[in-house]
C-alpha cells in the first residue's frame, strides 16, 4: 500500500496488515520529528507538501524497484503531509519478506529512495521562524541544517 | 486555457510568492522557459541550479518540449522522510 494522507499514520495497521505465513521477518521504519534545538531556539515542528499525483507514482516506483531486488512479498509505504508535531511519524515503511535480510535492506533503500526522488518537502518550523530543508531559504537568519 | 502551467512547490513556492501561474508561450523547451519564469519571479534566480523539474508529472531536462497545456512543476531538491 503506498499512500500520501493528511493526518497521523497508523503504524500498528500497516504492521497488522503486512502478516503473513509465507513470510517470518517484517521490518518496520518510522521517520520521526526531532526536536532540534540551536542557542536556545527550537524546532516546534515540520510541515510537509507533495507534488501529487507524481509524488505517488514515484512511492508506487519504489515499490516496484524494491520487489525487483528482494524478495519481499508485501511493501507499504505511508508518508504524511501537512503538520507533524514532535515525535509524530512523518513516513513509515513496512516491508515483509520469508527472511531478515532482505526485510531490512528494503526498508533502508525505501527511505533513502524517498529522499532522492519523491517529490515531498518539508519546512522546519523554528521558534524564531522556518527554512525549508534543502533549499536554505526560510525567515530564519541562521538558516544551517546541522 | 492557453499557456503552460507552472507549479511551484516548497522553497520555490515560497520564493515566487505563488503556488502556480500561467506562461503565456507556445512551443518550447524548459529551458527557455526559464527565462521568462525568472523574470516574473526574479527571487527564483539564486536557486536555478539547485531545481529540476517535470513536465506533466515525470521528471524533465531542460531540452524537454512543452507545449501549451503542458503542466511544468519547479521541483527544489526533494526533502521527505
Amino acid at each position: 500500500m503506498f499512500d500520501i494522507i493528511e493526518g497521523p499514520i497508523d503504524v500498528a495497521a500497516l504492521i497488522s496488515a503486512a502478516q503473513r505465513p509465507d513470510c517470518g521477518a517484517i521490518s518496520t521504519f518510522v521517520g520521526t520529528t526531532r526536536v532540534d534545538e540551536n542557542n536556545g531556539v527550537s524546532v516546534e515542528y515540520l510541515e510537509y507538501e507533495a507534488y501529487r499525483p507524481m509524488a505517488d507514482r514515484k512511492l508506487e516506483e519504489i515499490g516496484a524497484e524494491i520487489e525487483r531486488r528482494w524478495d519481499v512479498r508485501e511493501v507499504s509505504i505511508v508518508h504524511r503531509i501537512g503538520r507533524v508535531d514532535p515525535v509524530e511519524a512523518s513516513v513509515a515503511i513496512v516491508v515483509a519478506s520469508p527472511r531478515r535480510g532482505p526485510a531490512f535492506e528494503a526498508s533502508r533503500y525505501a527511505i533513502e529512495r524517498i529522499k532522492q526522488v519523491v517529490p515531498i518537502w518539508k519546512r522546519e518550523v523554528w521558534s524564531d521562524g522556518y527554512f525549508w530543508i534543502g533549499s536554505q531559504v526560510g525567515t530564519r537568519e541562521r538558516a544551517n541544517p546541522t | 486555457m492557453d499557456g503552460i502551467k507552472v507549479l511551484l512547490f516548497g522553497a520555490a513556492a515560497d520564493r515566487a510568492g505563488t503556488r502556480e501561474t500561467v506562461i503565456p508561450a507556445g512551443n518550447t523547451t524548459l529551458d527557455e522557459l526559464w527565462p521568462v519564469l525568472a523574470e516574473r519571479h526574479p527571487d527564483l534566480s539564486p536557486m536555478r541550479d539547485t531545481l529540476a523539474f517535470a513536465v506533466n508529472g515525470e521528471y524533465a531536462r531542460g531540452d524537454a518540449r512543452v507545449s501549451p497545456g503542458d503542466e511544468v512543476a519547479v521541483l527544489p531538491p526533494v526533502s521527505g522522510g
